[in-house]
């Protein structure tokens, strides 16, 4: 058997994935960035050949994905986590339009037709609205990452941020925790500021379903029920949601290998 | 990897012809007597300075210069300590920060201005700018007030232009005060006839990029030709640089040679460059073997290409209509659209790029409609942003992240023509 390989080295994250001929999943690794990013991608893809118990040798293309893709020097090739992602998530939710992808460090927008990018838009040089928002009111809350979400759906009155800087957000929070606020309103507050910033970045490519929600924040239950709310229509999601980068870019790797194959 | 590495005649007579302005610059700021204005680009009446001797300096043209040279932080830094505003335009901020640090430049030493003209209605700050430097020269800022153009024609009414004429005779007489001469018609009439000939030059340059490949980039390489434009225009010196870099653009055409060894995207692009990082910039769509084949920035000084020359026989009026209705700033946004229209119609273009400045609210206001315009209209169109001269705006990582996504999704769709590109 052969195999092809996609390595998301992303600004928190090195996600990556091993996929077969007939493109199922066989390996997946999770690894952190840290600060060399050089170092990550090479981690992150022993680690996925050791999970999956596959030799280097049999994968036949290896592409790099996310901002630390150019690091990815052992790669065949480099393609952006926008395209990467809206290929991943065509593989999996096949009638996915809209991409909505929420990672460490940015939000974004995918605007798709059959699993190619039309348009796509992304949050600027702030952290609003991004996985490092949630992370900060967890902390903020002496929270796990992880429980937050499951907590927000517990919400009956759940409060108005005034903010959705990273920054600010932990001043607003102390006043709410300050003034007796439940902690479930307090993070049914969050998700929702932040589910309709999303909606918000996310409408300028045009709001149609079918919905595929990606990136880290995807494991977020909280956010997923808050998006589908304000949007008024469901979202796909998948364990694997996580790793849509480098589910993408393992598609491209294979379909490269493919026509290497037929090329020659 | 494909990198830019093309330097032809142009480029060197450029450097050259400029480091003489330059060193004019100067000899005024050592003390050679020939007085100096300041003015803004946006439809520059260079020819009223040249009948006069004036010798026209643009803070602009020098607020880019020290960004292109890396040198416009501290600059900027001095002026926020001042107290201006990390918001405030930072040109002004770089052109502010240099005045006060002596105006002294790698390039030149700017003079002090005998008149300072402020040429440009259609942004606020630059009326801010010029009257600060009103009070830090004690120099009084003329004002040259030019109506928007607010019809659909687009065309300037009859009352506009004899509006702009009356300022232009009272800015005569201020010419006349400072210099201690009465106009020299004759002298006048020379600059334009010189200006409109370099004007038909220009327009030709810019009608060679409608050839496949186009034999220069009409945002990279025009930027180089700007200079000269506004700087050397109405000279036998600005008339020889275009003369040259026109023989030597249309011999590439002919030849079939363009600035990258493959065109593989044609694109028209709006806004000002990054100005810190423009080789990083340039080197983003060049790897994408893209090439700029029309570029709206490059008619902020003047749009020549749809037809406008200056006429020898009617010199004040021709500078009144390059003000009011041939340059880019002072035309309204449909008219905007239009032009880019034109450029992705008759430049047989395939995308649009927005590179929208952070730190210039009026011009980019309204990008984000252009953006949505376009892509209904099924342009494929990017809008991303950064700074024409704050160096702090610019992500690179950020920067190329869209860049590429932008280029890896019309890679695979077909344009509006139903062609793949």
């Amino acid at each position: 058997m052969k195999y092809a390989a996609g390595i998301d080295v992303g600004s928190t994250q090195t996600k990556c994935i091993i996929i077969d001929e007939n493109k199922q999943i066989v390996a997946r690794a999770l690894t952190d960035t840290g600060a060399n990013i050089t170092r990550a991608g090479e981690r992150g893809y022993e680690a996925v050949l050791a999970a999956g118990g596959i030799a280097r040798e049999d994968v036949l293309c290896v592409v790099g994905t996310g901002y630390g893709r150019f690091k990815v020097s052992f790669g065949d090739l480099q393609i952006t986590e926008i395209t990467c992602h809206a290929k991943g998530a065509s593989m999996l939710f096949p009638e996915t339009s809209t991409v909505i992808d929420m990672g460490g460090q940015d939000a974004k927008g995918i605007s798709v037709q059959n699993g190619e990018v039309v348009d796509f838009v992304m949050n600027d040089k702030c952290a609003a609205g991004t996985g490092r928002f949630l992370s900060t009111a967890a902390e903020t809350l002496g929270l796990a990452l992880d429980e937050i979400g499951a907590l927000s759906l517990q919400a009956r009155n759940p409060v108005r941020l005034s903010t959705v800087c990273t920054v600010f957000v932990e001043s607003d929070i102390m006043s709410y925790v300050a003034q007796g606020k439940k902690i479930e309103d307090i993070l049914g507050g969050i998700h929702s500021a932040i589910a309709a910033r999303t909606i918000a970045l996310v409408r300028r490519v045009g709001l149609k379903p079918s919905y595929t929600f990606t990136g880290g924040v995807s494991l977020n239950i909280g956010m997923v029920k808050m998006l589908e709310e304000k949007l008024g229509a469901p979202l796909n999601v998948s364990p694997d949601s996580h790793y849509m980068g480098a589910i993408g870019a393992a598609v491209f790797a294979l379909e490269h290998a493919l026509s290497a194959t037929t090329a020659s | 990897m494909t990198e830019t590495h093309y330097q032809g005649k142009l480029h060197h007579l450029q450097k050259e012809l400029m480091s003489e302005y330059y060193s004019a610059l100067t000899a005024s700021a050592n003390g050679s007597g020939v007085p100096a204005a300041y003015l803004l680009i946006g439809g520059n009446p260079v020819e009223l300075l040249r009948a006069f001797d004036i010798l026209p300096v643009f803070p602009e043209v020098n607020a880019l210069q020290l960004a292109v040279r890396k040198q416009s932080l501290p600059f900027i830094q001095s002026a926020e300590f001042m107290g201006y505003s990390s918001d405030n335009c930072a040109y002004v901020k770089a052109d502010i920060g240099m005045y006060f640090g002596g105006r002294q430049t790698p390039f030149a030493t700017i003079p002090e201005p005998s008149l300072l003209l402020c040429n440009y209605v259609g942004c606020n700050v630059y009326l801010d700018w010029f009257g600060h430097l009103a009070e830090f020269t004690g120099q009084s800022a003329f004002q040259l007030d030019i109506p928007f153009i607010r019809s659909a024609s687009g065309k300037p009414s009859k009352e506009d232009i004899d509006y702009v004429l009356r300022q232009l005779h009272h800015l005569i007489g201020r010419c006349e005060e400072i210099t201690g001469r009465k106009l020299n018609e004759e002298k006048l009439r020379e600059a334009v006839r010189l200006s409109s000939l370099t004007g038909d030059l220009w327009s030709k340059i810019k009608h060679l990029t409608k050839r496949t490949p186009a034999p220069y980039d009409a945002y990279f390489d025009s930027v180089t030709m700007m200079a000269p434009l506004y700087c050397l225009r109405g000279t036998p010196q600005g008339l020889e640089f275009f003369e040259t870099a026109y023989a030597e653009l249309l011999a590439k055409a002919e030849a079939g040679i363009g600035p990258l060894e493959k065109e593989r995207f044609r694109y028209v692009i709006e806004g000002p460059p990054p100005w810190p990082h423009l080789r990083a910039f340039r080197d983003m769509f060049s790897r994408w073997d893209a090439v700029a084949v029309a570029s709206t920035y490059s008619t902020v000084g003047g749009l020549w290409e749809f037809g406008f020359t200056h006429d020898p026989d009617r010199p004040l009026e021709s500078i009144a209509r390059h003000l009011l209705e041939w340059n880019l700033t002072n035309r309204n946004f449909l008219q905007r659209y239009e032009q880019i229209e034109r450029y992705l119609e008759e430049w047989n273009a395939n995308a649009l790029i927005i590179h929208s400045v952070k730190s210039c609210r009026l011009f980019s206001a309204g990008q984000g409609d252009m953006r949505e315009y376009f892509t209904k209209r099924g342009v494929p169109t990017l809008l991303v942003e950064s700074d024409l001269e704050d160096p702090r705006y610019f992500s690179e990582a950020q920067m190329r992240n869209r860049i590429d996504a932008f280029f890896e999704s019309i890679a695979h769709r077909p344009t509006r023509e139903g062609v793949k590109v």
